[in-house]
């Protein structure tokens, strides 16, 4: 498959009153076309600002790109000007945030919202982008869609309006979905809800998907490849599958031990991970995840791992990872 | 009775779909007496306004020597003033005067308010700074000291000019007086709708939503009149509607103090100044010619004020509870 996009060493900071925020540390990944991406990390850790970064929507000031290449199809989406990151927002690349609440505006009427990208980006008349509206809304399962082309997003409920910010992302067609939590502010049910509709619409359609979650649990049913990120950096990098049977990384071994399991046989206790992620601000030298880490030698916190292969297709940023897997694979068997 | 509680339901839902959110407004501001007096009065002063050549039994300058300072009569309603000028169509035309000025007024104060406010409460940083920095000036002067300095200053400057351009009638005529008022309450004005022009895009900017529009596309112009403006356009909607009373206030001040509109040019203010200084030697059917103009005044403000409150209550209802 062809490689959609590409971010290469991307360094994102804000500069605040208390210093330099460091909160995206040198990112690389790829997105093949049709592939989904799960993003996964803790609050903080860099996810959305990434992705942000990707948009070029970082307010800036106080933030701050400071390197790094973001090439989509080629281009390098850092460099084009203004109009042109704009023909790509909401056409090629679109975005569902986390809050349905609070990411419709209150004023306008659920119409005017799906036509808005409708009309700037394929040049339709306000006619043409009501008739497609209505298709979209169909499309995520909003009933009498028709009647509910004028209503206000007050009138919509939580679920229903999550189903609404999709119909939006998805009306140019995007080649790629970048989906920040979306699932976060709903209730489980409606969760299984939506996450079904974004996989039934990407079997129909084929976009590719970058899906970011603090949950493992939403990201293994949807993901090819997942990356976890800690501090700002990519520490694991694996297929789905990969990943669940084969962690490599202390901090990734850790989410999976905070998940609750169904399949588990006896009633396994959940082991948060420890302590606190590092102070942006004032990075460690070392490994970010040193402070919190069951495994970390002398040298963890003197240098900063970078990833390596561990594995076919699956990269980890950490010293010991060798030593990790033999404890974890002797534990497992115990 | 399950019947009956679905039906209900159902009617219950279906008003909720048709309720527009203009229409609940409209609905609350009709529910609201005082709001509708003022309404009225508002309609009526337009109205008189609009038709005041059709209205006043006589003309506005329309000079009678033989009827100086008469008391009311069937010729006359309101009576004469010293020069037997008619006061009823000197009120009637007073009404074109002020609802002129106030319309331009708000027109100037719009256009310079709303922009630069938005623009300071968007951009931020230097830009706020310098836009923030003019208001404070336009606010440092007490009151209205400020409108009158400048139209003071402004009038000798205007009258110069057209005599300059071959204009001498014009400058004759006193309709320059008109532009004298609108520039100096113009220019004053718009200070204060646009900090608060600034404050309320500096709210609402931070709100998902915008985010939400720029990751469509939206070109930044766009997300300031769009999608940031109109979430502020019910507080912007009340503080016009308090302020067009103040504006109409302020040219009876100047007009009053011999700054603004000038005689023959007819402005209630300039209409109580000239009767004022008879009171005595023709009271009392100087009652009629100086509290008359005074009282419609104090109904415009009351009425503005009254509808200004309404809209408040009705745009954020969540307050007035």
């Amino acid at each position: 498959m062809a490689t959609l996009l590409e971010v290469k060493g991307l360094k994102t900071e804000f500069h605040t009153q208390d210093g330099i925020v460091h909160a995206v540390n040198g990112v690389s990944f790829t997105v093949d076309e049709g592939e989904t991406l799960g993003l996964v990390g803790e609050s903080g850790c860099g996810k959305s600002v990434s992705m942000l970064s990707v948009m070029r929507l970082i307010p800036m000031p106080p933030g701050k790109i400071a390197s790094g290449e973001v090439l989509f199809q080629g281009r390098d989406l850092l460099k084009v000007d203004d109009e042109e990151i704009r023909s790509v927002r909401g056409n090629k690349i679109a975005m569902v945030f986390q809050d349905p609440m609070t990411s419709l505006n209150p004023v306008l009427t659920i119409g005017t919202q799906i036509g808005e990208a409708l009309e700037l980006h394929l040049g339709m008349t306000k006619e043409q982008a009501r008739k497609r509206s209505v298709d979209l809304l169909k499309m995520v399962g909003i009933p009498e869609a028709e009647n509910r082309l004028d209503d206000y997003p007050h009138q919509f409920s939580g679920g229903m309006r999550q189903r609404v910010m999709i119909a939006m992302a998805l009306s140019c067609s995007p080649q790629l979905l970048i989906a920040d939590e979306p699932t976060t502010a709903l209730d489980v049910t409606i969760q299984a809800q939506i996450t079904d509709i974004v996989k039934r619409l990407k079997r129909e359609l084929g976009m590719a998907i970058i899906w970011i979650t603090h949950d493992l649990g939403v990201i293994a049913g949807l993901a090819d490849r997942i990356n976890v990120m800690y501090a700002g950096f990519i520490i694991e990098s694996a297929s789905n599958k990969e990943l669940f049977a084969n962690p490599l990384h202390p901090y990734t071994l850790g989410l999976l031990g905070s998940i609750p399991r169904l399949d588990e046989a006896h009633k396994a206790k959940l082991t948060p991970i420890e302590g606190l992620p590092p102070d942006l601000i004032e990075m460690p030298k070392g490994c970010p995840f040193y402070d919190r880490c069951h495994y970390r030698t002398e040298k963890c916190g003197t240098a900063n791992p970078a990833l390596e292969l561990g594995n076919v297709r699956h990269w980890v940023a950490c010293w010991n990872w060798q030593s990790v897997q033999k404890q974890h694979a002797a534990a497992k068997s115990s | 009775m399950t019947q009956t509680t679905l039906s209900e339901f159902q009617r219950a839902e279906d008003s909720s779909r048709m309720r527009s959110p203009w229409l609940q407004i409209v609905r609350r501001i009709v529910k609201n007496k005082f709001a509708l007096v003022g309404i009225l009065v508002i309609f009526l002063i337009v109205f008189v306004a609009l038709f005041a050549n059709v209205l006043a039994p006589y003309g506005y300058d329309a000079q009678n020597l033989d009827a100086k300072e008469q008391p009311p009569s069937s010729a006359h309603w309101l009576g004469t003033d010293a020069l037997g000028r008619d006061m009823l169509s000197r009120l009637i035309f007073g009404a074109r005067s002020a609802v002129f000025v106030v319309l331009l007024v708000t027109t100037v104060n719009l256009v310079l308010g709303v922009p630069l406010g938005a623009i300071a409460g968007y951009y931020g940083g230097w830009v706020d700074a310098l836009i923030m920095r003019i208001v404070e000036i336009l606010f440092a002067f007490p009151g209205l000291l400020f409108v009158f300095m400048i139209a003071a200053t402004v009038k000798p400057v205007i009258l110069g000019w057209a005599r300059a351009n071959g204009l001498a009638d014009l400058a004759r005529s006193g309709y320059l007086d008109y532009a004298v008022v609108i520039i100096a309450l113009g220019f004053v004005g718009w200070g204060g709708l646009a900090r608060f022009v600034r404050d309320q895009v500096m709210a609402v900017k931070v709100r998902d939503f915008v985010l939400g529009a720029f990751a469509v596309g939206v070109p930044t112009w766009k997300v300031i009149y769009r999608h940031i403006l109109p979430n502020a356009l019910a507080p912007i909607i009340v503080l016009l509607s308090a302020g067009m009373g103040f504006i109409a206030l302020s040219e009876g001040y100047l007009s009053y103090l011999g700054i603004g509109l000038q005689p023959p040019n007819p402005s209630w203010g300039n209409m109580m100044a000239e009767n004022a200084g008879r009171y005595w030697r023709t009271f009392p059917q100087s009652i009629w010619l100086v509290w008359v103009p005074a009282l419609i005044l104090t109904s415009i403000v009351l009425a503005f004020a009254f509808l200004g409150d309404a809209l408040n209550e009705a745009l954020n209802p969540e307050i007035s509870d």
